[in-house]
């Protein structure tokens, strides 16, 4: 039977050091209070206490806890199942002892190893903290600029705004002023004209098909220019009066263009995104012939009695792993989500717009300010974010790191006051000339000047808008409770494992690139387990499965480097990433004091060895 | 489910025959009786004989076998030169059971009243007589002495639909015998050659049996009465992508074997031996009467009548013919942790090391077809697993196994030690045209081995030896998957039914039999693996009658929803009246992911299904026990735990069914017979003859009504509170477990104590679960071996019944042979008794032989759960368990 050993180690067998007192009475409370034993019972191999209390040193309750003390390793609490089952569990064997076993006792060799793992590890640690104490401080210090910046840019902006208001103003009094004019000079002709002869209703026609052209030329021209040009023509038969409602007329007609065009960006977008979408399915899979059935399967639904027999065969086959339907499912979901993708695809052209706006506002703006950096580089940026292809490590986002080297150089405030200057001078300028309009034309110069000032500075302003927007958006992140995150804005960090790169950008997404073919893993969600794992959700459509999502385990080391890129189940990812961020002094402090308790644990057992 | 790519009776021509023959239609009569080989025998002919087409006589042969089994075979008869022989399943039948024959002297002719022919009655059993009626044809069983219906058990042919189409050769160019559905062709060489005919249960109020169909435990009538359309029941072994629950739609395996009960008249069976397609309609009729139709696409008619008149004698005499369950090595009962997949050593390692850090004890990890390089049997991914043996090494050290994944599908590649030997022996099933059939499964293009043949199941079974299966280690076990066989591209997923087999079987002879010869093939190399020492265990999904004698099977490719966790008691419960006692379903559901409560309450049940296993399809999050937050894991843990608590009981029911063929859970009516209440219940049933359980098969339950059979109270498991039985309770349920109880008058033998598997238990302590009656009295028995060798077979083990009367507990000795020619001894003793309803005031009681005064005190029923109710607990009476001793209370 299952005898216990001798009383003399009975009464502490098992129990922790610090619990020794606990069970010198007579009598004994189980530790959750439900009843009291007797010291005869304390390890007597029977269950009293439901909790365990009274066999520390048997298996006789469940949940029990054994404890070995494992001298020149670790001490080690066992679950009471492990207790003599014929398995050594503990590295000095205590946990077997009813003479069916004889382990031998490890600690000492295991113990070693373990030190000397610990050693590295607290080495590690040591190097870590001093680097994460530096990023921390660098991390305190840039967003204390982003701060700065921040409040500077929205001075800016109020002035500029102020400053874009007041051009405005001037520049709508001064179209206003010329149109009077020409409509005057127009009158003047008109009555020149019916004096002479009502003859040119042909050339009528022609000058509106010209019109017709010149429209479609000036697209992206300025819209007030171009509703001035168009205002050329029809005013002819027209008296004044009705001229603002035409204006306006005008513009709804332009606004009835845009959203078409916006429409065929879009279609281009989705076919761009369809093709894409095919290309993944087919880069998916190597097997071209999978392909073939998946196109039958489409064309025929379910219907497979046209299948060859292989082909059938790859289909059924196809229903319990879902490898071969899932590019025909996927599609399918391409096809059902073309409403969020269209969205999508919408607001790239949106950005695209943007982008070229910027861009080309960007050029004049050199003519303000030379030390500006380009915009190109974020529109370089951002075609190679597109492609997703072959960026190096550390690649950033386009937006980012536009913002990141743009206007806020510290030459800023002279461009600022350039301008106030060159607006004050103008204004100032046209201001002299009390009466706007003056039947001599000689002010056309001025016009020009104020609408090419006005175009310039609200191009600025809407530069400064997005660049404060950024900033706002940035500083709203969580980077964690000492910032220390921060140095990873704007980063993704690789990993290549066979034909697949991981791309993961924290704060932003996280992908899975293939050749040409990038799958999204998931969105930023947030730091999840006090800032240990990074959470991305919401990745790419899973067949049978859930959306993709991975999650980032993080761990002290002395780079940022990103391992173990693994599925453990199906879509969902883990990995795991090396940081300084993690290597925290107090954990530094903790396996210090490990490390010293293991060596002062210096035992008996090892002489004896 | 695809629905458009399985066959209906209708797209069937066979069935959609048979089931338009009209009652009467049979114009056979049997002549020329006579006893022959202690057989009676006698010709059927057509009672007119048609001059145009001229009908060759058919030969029936009846034979009668010990405790009440009777044999009718009907055959073409083979002096008259059929164009071949057509097939009988070889090795179902046990040898057993040929000597258990009775040989007939004679014969007793009488005439029934109201007949203008005689019959011929011949002893059967006991109390029953066989009876021939030679005009109309038919063969019935009887009660002795009775005249006329009121005596009938069960009966052949008595609504004259018996048919029996003849083989004939096909002539030149005559293309409509060929047979066509979707875009597969079926030259069927031999024309139609189908069986049909009717049995007719009487006194029945239910029957039950002829698995595999998700549907209830109870038949539902397919015809007839107020019954709507419906497909008949179909057993044609497929392999069934995402299977619907309540259909009689045939699934992965096939046992032509029905039960019926009544109140009155008992329990009797009806087993017809044929491995071919196989539809059956059941009808209700006026009387009590329980009328079916059979219809088989091929075959012979090799019937067998049981008596009964009890249920479980009803599986004693079922499994005497096809064999009681083999005995299962110890750990194959404890936990099984499956998933497709597992998927590199490292996984294998992560996950086993988290079921130690949580605490919760499994016996065997599974690896699905991803382990292997390229779906090649016998073969590993030396990428993912480049250690196998290490890895097995380093599970075995913990006491656990590991099982991989053997398919008949053999990948046709050249390289392939497997397929280039099975090609070169021309040991692959063949295609009509006689050249290797290739079909499409995992591997892609593949063949598939003739296990028909017994000279190939060796040549298989060498396979599995150490040398051959490189990588493998004595602790590894095999798991027999897509064995209908699954034919991605064949006709409704399998093999064309014009293959051929090994002597020129069709494949449509024994489609529903080629599962069972591979599962056989594979548990017999496992036995040759060990020296015959070591018990095979081999999972399979496809079965047979007689299955049982290799391992388990369990049901199938299920989903994670609440229906399909309802819809695996009746399947379960009706695998184990057909024989199969080793089943279970997969706990959480195989397809889709289960919310946490759902699978919380499937492994609460599932630790009661004799074979526990989750298994997850590869699309499916991971779902092991710890995933699901602190307190679901904790009561995953609770619910393995329990399992492994009742293992001692488990192992002992396993032993009654390797012995009696009597299943470990039964249904509700096997315990209680009489009670009619229980007869279509099939969301509760009985694990053994102590404790029934009743599933939860809905969500947020906070309620539910069970049902307690009546003639003892029951106290439920975890509280010990007592019901009183023959009554519909209404319980609260919480989170904790499902309902459970123990019959009073019983005794249950525990182990309380929690190792990390089944295998570290061997040598802890036992505690004894004594459930009174209201005499006072309870009875339990408690069997233990080695767990792992034959030994059993000669007599190594131990087998003890308790029992508890007028105060005194009394172990007593039930080994047979009493004198064993073996010993099995372990030093484990009783370490608690819990005494549930005894009245408190005990202080002691006194153990003999020794005269060793123990305490009696209050303590838990369970270890584990909390503060709960106290009972009388004697308190470490320590008495071996392999010993005679009584335990007086004072």
């Amino acid at each position: 039977s299952v005898s216990v050993s001798p009383s003399l180690v009975r009464s502490s067998l098992g129990i922790r050091p610090e619990d020794l007192k606990y069970f010198k009475s007579d009598f004994i409370k189980c530790k959750d209070g439900s009843k009291k034993f007797s010291k005869a019972q304390l390890n007597d191999d029977f269950c009293d206490c439901p909790d365990g209390t009274d066999e520390p040193g048997t298996s006789a309750c469940p949940g029990g806890k054994f404890y070995c003390q494992n001298a020149g390793h670790t001490p080690r609490l066992l679950f009471s199942s492990r207790v003599n089952d014929g398995i050594c569990d503990c590295c000095d064997g205590s946990d077997e002892y009813d003479g069916r076993l004889n382990c031998t006792n490890t600690c000492w060799e295991a113990g070693k190893v373990a030190r000397d793992k610990l050693k590295k590890r607290i080495s590690t640690f040591q190097e870590g903290v001093s680097i994460r104490k530096k990023e921390v401080q660098q991390a305190k210090e840039a967003i204390a600029k982003d701060e700065a910046e921040l409040i500077k840019l929205k001075n800016e902006e109020k002035i500029l705004k102020g400053l874009v208001q007041q051009l405005n103003e001037r520049k709508e009094q001064i179209e206003k002023a010329e149109e009077n004019e020409r409509l005057e000079k127009e009158k003047e002709e008109k009555r020149k004209r019916d004096s002479e002869e009502k003859s040119d209703d042909g050339e009528k026609h022609s000058t509106e098909v010209q019109h017709d052209e010149e429209k479609h030329s000036t697209e992206a021209d300025d819209e007030n220019h171009e509703s001035i040009g168009l205002l050329d023509e029809p005013s002819v038969d027209q008296d004044e009066a009705e001229v603002t409602d035409d204006t306006a007329a005008e513009a709804e007609n332009e606004e009835a263009v845009r959203p078409s065009i916006e429409e065929i960006n879009q279609m281009v977008a989705v076919v761009d995104e369809d093709s894409t979408a095919v290309d993944t399915e087919l880069g998916h899979n190597a097997e071209s012939k999978a392909s073939t059935v998946e196109e039958m399967k489409k064309e025929n639904h379910e219907n497979t009695e046209d299948l060859s027999r292989e082909e059938l065969g790859r289909l059924v086959a196809s229903r319990w792993t879902g490898e071969n339907a899932e590019q025909t499912k996927e599609m399918d979901h391409g096809k059902e989500e073309q409403p969020e993708d269209n969205h999508e695809a919408h607001d790239d052209v949106h950005d695209e717009e943007g982008d070229g706006y910027n861009s080309e506002m960007g050029e004049d703006s050199h003519k303000y300010d030379d030390e500006e950096i380009e915009e190109r580089d974020g529109e370089d940026e951002y075609a190679e974010e597109d492609h997703d292809d072959s960026s190096p490590s550390y690649t950033s986002d386009s937006e980012d790191q536009t913002d990141f080297s743009d206007v806020t150089t510290t030459s800023s405030s002279s461009w600022l006051d350039k301008i106030q200057q060159t607006v004050r001078n103008i204004l100032q300028a046209v201001n002299f000339f009390q009466t706007p309009i003056d039947k001599s034309g000689m002010h056309f110069t001025e016009a020009a000047h104020v609408r090419k000032e006005y175009g310039e500075s609200s191009a600025k302003l809407s530069k400064i808008q997005s660049r404060i927007s950024s900033l706002d958006e940035k500083l709203k992140l969580d980077f964690g409770t000492e910032k220390e995150f921060y140095s990873f804005y704007g980063r993704c960090f690789e990993n290549k494992q066979n034909k697949y790169v991981y791309k993961v950008c924290p704060f932003k997404k996280a992908s899975q690139v293939e050749g040409h073919s990038t799958t999204q893993l998931g969105h930023w969600e947030k730091f999840e387990d006090s800032y240990r794992t990074m959470a991305f959700s919401n990745g790419d459509k899973c067949w049978n499965g859930p959306d993709r999502s991975i999650k980032v385990r993080l761990r002290c080391g002395l780079n940022n480097e990103l391992t173990d890129v693994d599925e453990p189940s199906r879509c969902e990812y883990v990995a795991l990433l090396s940081t300084p961020a993690l290597c925290f002094e107090q954990k530094l402090k903790e396996l210090q004091q490990k490390l010293d308790l293991m060596k002062s644990e210096q035992p008996q057992i090892h002489e004896e060895l | 489910w695809k629905k458009e790519e399985f066959r209906t009776c209708n797209q069937t021509p066979f069935c959609k025959r048979a089931r338009s023959r009209k009652p009467g239609s049979c114009s056979l009569i049997a002549a020329e009786v006579e006893i022959d080989d202690g057989d009676l025998t006698a010709k059927l002919l057509p009672k007119i004989n048609d001059q145009e087409e001229s009908i060759k006589p058919l030969i029936l042969r009846l034979s009668v076998y010990q405790d009440g089994i009777l044999r009718v075979k009907i055959d073409e008869d083979q002096t008259l030169d059929p164009p071949k022989k057509r097939f009988e399943v070889p090795d179902v039948i046990v040898s057993e059971f040929n000597e258990k024959k009775l040989w007939l002297q004679r014969v007793l002719t009488e005439v029934v009243n109201g007949d203008s022919a005689p019959s011929s009655v011949v002893y059967l059993f006991d109390n029953y007589e066989a009876v021939l009626r030679h005009d109309p044809f038919e063969v019935y069983v009887r009660r002795k002495g009775s005249n006329g219906d009121g005596g009938r058990v069960l009966a052949f042919n008595s609504n004259g639909l018996f048919d029996f189409e003849q083989l004939k050769v096909k002539k030149e160019g005559d293309e409509s015998w060929e047979e066509s559905f979707r875009s597969h062709t079926d030259s069927r060489p031999f024309g139609p050659q189908s069986i049909s005919f009717d049995v007719s249960f009487y006194g029945a109020d239910f029957v039950y049996g002829i698995p595999e169909h998700a549907s209830s435990l109870a038949l539902k009538p397919t015809r007839g009465g107020d019954v709507e359309h419906s497909e008949p029941y179909r057993l044609f072994n497929l392999d069934v992508f995402e299977f619907i629950h309540d259909s009689p739609f045939g699934l992965y395996g096939s046992i032509p074997f029905m039960i019926s009960h009544g109140k009155d008249s008992g329990t009797s069976g009806f087993f017809w031996l044929n491995a071919a397609e196989m539809q059956i309609d059941v009808s209700n009729s006026e009387g009590g009467r329980i009328d079916t139709l059979w219809m088989s696409e091929a075959g012979i008619v090799d019937a067998f009548f049981f008596v009964g008149p009890g249920p479980k004698n009803v599986m004693q005499q079922y499994t005497s013919v096809t064999g009681t369950p083999s005995m299962p090595q110890l750990f194959a009962t404890g936990y099984h942790q499956c998933r497709w997949n597992y998927r590199d050593e490292e996984d294998v390692e992560n996950v086993d090391s988290k079921f130690d850090e949580f605490d919760i004890p499994y016996d065997v990890l599974w690896l699905d077809i991803e382990h292997t390089d390229g779906k090649k049997y016998f073969t590993w991914d030396r990428v993912l697993f480049p250690h196998p043996e290490e890895m097995q090494n380093k599970l075995a050290a913990k006491g656990r196994h590991m099982v991989t994944i053997v398919d008949p599908h053999i990948k046709r590649d050249d390289s392939y030690h497997v397929h280039k030997e099975a090609s070169d022996k021309g040991y692959y099933v063949k295609d009509a045209s006689g050249r290797d059939y290739d079909g499409w499964c995992w591997p892609g293009s593949s063949s598939y081995v003739d296990m028909l043949n017994p000279q190939i199941r060796s040549w298989w079974a060498e396979k599995f030896s150490l040398q051959n299966y490189v990588g493998s280690t004595p602790s590894l076990y095999i798991w027999n998957d897509m064995n209908e066989p699954s034919v991605f591209n064949g006709p409704e997923v399998t093999m064309p039914r014009d293959a051929l087999h090994y002597g020129g079987i069709e494949h449509r002879e024994l489609h529903n039999a080629y599962g069972y010869y591979f599962h056989m093939a594979t548990a017999d190399g496992l036995l040759k693996r060990g020296n015959g020492k070591d018990r095979p265990f081999v999972l399979s999904r496809a079965f047979f009658p007689g299955s049982q004698r290799f391992g388990a099977v369990w049901t199938g490719d299920n989903s994670a929803d609440w229906d399909h966790l309802r819809v695996s008691v009746p399947m379960v419960l009706t695998l184990g009246l057909t024989g199969l006692s080793f089943t279970g379903a997969d706990v959480g559901g195989f397809f889709g992911n289960p919310e946490p409560e759902l699978l919380v309450r499937w492994y609460q049940l599932g630790a009661y299904y004799p074979f526990f296993r989750g298994h997850a399809h590869h699309d499916t999050k991971r779902r092991e026990p710890w995933l699901f937050g602190e307190r679901n894991t904790e009561l995953m843990k609770e619910a393995i735990h329990n399992r492994y608590m009742l293992l001692p009981y488990f192992y002992t029911l396993f032993r009654k069914a390797n012995t009696s063929g009597i299943p470990v859970v039964r249904p509700l009516w096997m315990e209680f017979p009489g009670d009619e209440a229980t007869f279509n219940n099939d969301e509760a049933f009985m694990v053994g003859n102590s404790l029934l359980v009743q599933g939860i098969f809905s969500e947020g339950v906070k309620h539910a009504s069970v049902y307690l059979p009546r003639g003892q109270s029951w106290y439920d498991l975890r509280t010990g509170f007592t019901y009183s039985g023959g009554m519909t309770h209404k319980l609260e349920v919480t989170e904790d477990s499902i309902p459970a109880f123990q019959k009073a008058g019983t005794i249950v033998p525990r182990r309380d104590r929690f190792r990390r598997s089944s295998t570290q238990m061997v040598n802890d302590p036992y505690t004894l679960v004594i459930a009174l009656n209201g005499s006072k009295a309870a009875e339990g028995e408690l069997y233990i071996d080695d767990g792992k060798s034959f030994e059993f077979e000669r007599g190594a083990y131990i087998h003890r019944r308790f029992v508890f009367s007028d105060g005194k507990l009394v172990s007593l000795n039930i080994a047979s042979p009493p004198a064993s020619e073996k010993f099995f001894s372990t030093d484990c003793v009783i370490e608690r008794i819990v005494l549930l309803g005894l009245s408190n005031g005990k202080k002691g009681a006194v153990i003999e032989p020794g005269n060793h005064r123990v305490d009696i005190e209050s303590g838990p029923l369970k270890l584990r759960g909390g503060k709960g109710p106290m009972f009388l607990t004697i308190r470490k009476p320590n008495v071996r368990i392999s010993e005679d001793w009584t335990i007086q209370i004072l």
